[in-house]
């Protein structure tokens, strides 16, 4: 059954400002096109704040790879997330918040104003909201790297045709690991899920679709220390956390689902994070830096919802214009 | 039936309703059709269809051979999207799925005959004096792959040497295999030097520069 999406990836963003522009002081640097960003852009534009969002490499962010997002308010049939991400964007483009396809390599929020750097431009905010989300947290063992897109993959979706009739190990016990290790089925002969603990966390429904299926196996209270192979990944080491035997499990592909990871390394020294890397905000979206804001995904990891993300996105943008109404002396 | 639905259909004449200029729509199929040949033929003239700057051009990849040399296609089902010129831009296989954005896009980019690109990839463009074959391997699954092809035509449109392809992995399984592709997008310039995953624009523009550097050294 052929199906036709139509979505916008990473285009229609504005080229960047000439130099000279770029001297100016912005009343608010937003970090991050995905939704928290866009939505504190959206409110950001409607306060009539010299607002700039820099998008980062991928606009929209996780959700332009939902296929359907269903709980997302407005939308009682649904809404493809890239096509959901590419409207807030509109929105926000029609408040007229700059909006940059360019990715921040530096930041310095030592002083105000705070300073952005990208490869090729230097810009300031007197505030600074960071929205840059999280990604798939990777194991970092040997091989993983090396072998990344050739045999190991964060996307069964996207290359589960690449293991017809091959055996593939799946990392992580949660509902993504589930979730996508129960599609490779429809092509692996074979799916071996590895997992640290001795039972699933995925929910109920996903554990029961998964012990039923003929095609899957399950390796307990066992790690993946090692992608091995010369020129193919050929199999996996893994260590039992309770016998600490190690042992090889033959495969040709390993999937990684193993959560989420939150994009803070570029912060790091600057604003307070927990000990999982995530900034720390109050319920304000205040980081220990006045006048930095967080939102989203990129300080929370206890929902991940979209609307959650921006919601707080909106929090943070009203936050930023009451803060600097306050240093405006408007209030 | 046509494959593209009532509401899609509609949402597609949007997209093109304002487009710069005339685009054809070169198809290649065969006589006895491959895998997905009559669907996209079929989508290839729904498309065309729903804007009166589009036009549809059906060849037969066996009878219409010097036609198909003469663009370059070396196989089927494959889409060459021509406006004023002959960018090089190409879709092989179905652009079904997420793919079915790049193709719009790849319309769009060839009207316009414009790309959307940063002053300094335009830059860096114009120092390449030696042709530029670029290849997209995607699945209509693959939620990550339109950036990468869209990014792909966007430099075809912008250099008269570079030329890109979408190839759609699933069917052309034995050029998967030639260039080990086990997951997508996967992107190989001139056979020699590969990105695998989708890549901003300067990173994709220094592995360009990194294939050119390859064929001077040969030479």
């Amino acid at each position: 059954m052929l199906d036709f999406k139509l979505t916008q990836p990473q285009q229609e963003v504005q080229p960047r400002p000439v130099a000279e522009q770029s001297d100016q002081v912005y009343d608010l640097i937003i970090i991050g096109g995905a939704p928290a960003g866009l939505t504190a852009a959206i409110y950001a534009g409607r306060a009539a704040l010299k607002s700039l969002l820099l998008t980062g490499p991928f606009p929209g962010g996780q959700v332009t790879t939902t296929d359907m997002v269903e709980n997302f308010p407005g939308f009682p049939d649904g809404i493809n997330g890239a096509e959901l991400a590419q409207r807030i964007q509109r929105q926000a483009e029609r408040f007229g918040t700059q909006i940059v396809m360019d990715t921040v390599t530096k930041a310095d929020f030592s002083t105000p104003p705070f300073t952005v750097r990208t490869d090729s431009q230097t810009y300031r905010g007197r505030t600074v909201i960071i929205a840059t989300g999280a990604v798939p947290r990777r194991l970092g063992v040997p091989g993983e790297a090396e072998f990344f897109g050739r045999g190991v993959s964060t996307c069964a979706t996207c290359d589960g045709f690449f293991y017809k009739d091959k055996r593939a190990v799946v990392v992580g016990g949660g509902d993504s690991a589930i979730d996508e290790g129960l599609f490779l089925t429809k092509f692996a002969r074979e799916v071996i899920v590895v997992h640290r603990r001795d039972q699933l966390r995925a929910t109920k429904i996903y554990q029961e679709r998964a012990f039923a299926n003929p095609k899957m196996r399950f390796v307990w209270d066992s790690v993946v220390e090692e992608v091995l192979g010369e020129k193919t990944v050929t199999g996996v080491r893994v260590r039992n956390v309770k016998t600490g035997e190690t042992s090889v499990i033959e495969a040709d592909g390993m999937f990684v689902y193993i959560g989420m990871v939150p994009g803070t390394k570029l912060f790091a020294g600057q604003v307070e994070m927990d000990e999982w890397g995530y900034i720390v905000t109050d319920r304000r979206q205040r980081t220990s830096v006045p006048g930095v804001f967080a939102a989203g995904d990129v300080q929370s990891p206890d929902f991940r919802q979209i609307v959650v993300a921006a919601g707080s996105g909106a929090m943070a943008a009203i936050e930023a214009e009451r803060l600097l109404a306050e240093q405006s002396g408007t209030t | 039936m046509p494959l593209l639905n009532e509401e899609i259909a509609e949402q597609v004449k949007q997209e093109l309703v304002d487009l710069a200029g005339p685009v054809r729509l070169v198809m290649f199929t065969q006589e006895f059709e491959c895998d997905y040949c009559a669907e996209t033929r079929q989508l290839v003239e729904e498309v065309a269809a729903l804007s009166d700057q589009l036009a549809s051009e059906i060849y037969d990849f066996v009878v219409d051979k010097d036609r198909a040399e003469e663009l370059g296609i070396d196989k089927i089902p494959a889409v060459a999207v021509i406006g004023a010129e002959d960018y090089g831009v190409r879709l092989y296989g179905i652009p079904s799925g997420y793919e079915f954005t790049s193709l719009l896009h790849a319309i769009r980019t060839v009207a316009a005959g414009k790309p959307e690109l940063t002053e300094e990839t335009l830059a860096a463009l114009e120092e390449v004096t030696e042709p530029v074959h670029i290849q997209v391997f995607v699945t209509p699954t693959c939620p990550y792959c339109p950036g990468s092809v869209v990014l792909a035509h966007q430099l075809a449109v912008a250099s008269p040497l570079v030329r890109a392809d979408m190839v759609e992995a699933t069917e052309f399984p034995q050029l998967a295999i030639k260039y080990q592709v086990m997951g997508v997008p996967r992107t190989v310039i001139n056979e020699t030097v590969h990105i695998e995953g989708a890549a901003p624009e300067p990173m994709v523009l220094g592995k360009l520069q990194e294939a050119l550097e390859g064929t001077e050294e040969k030479v």
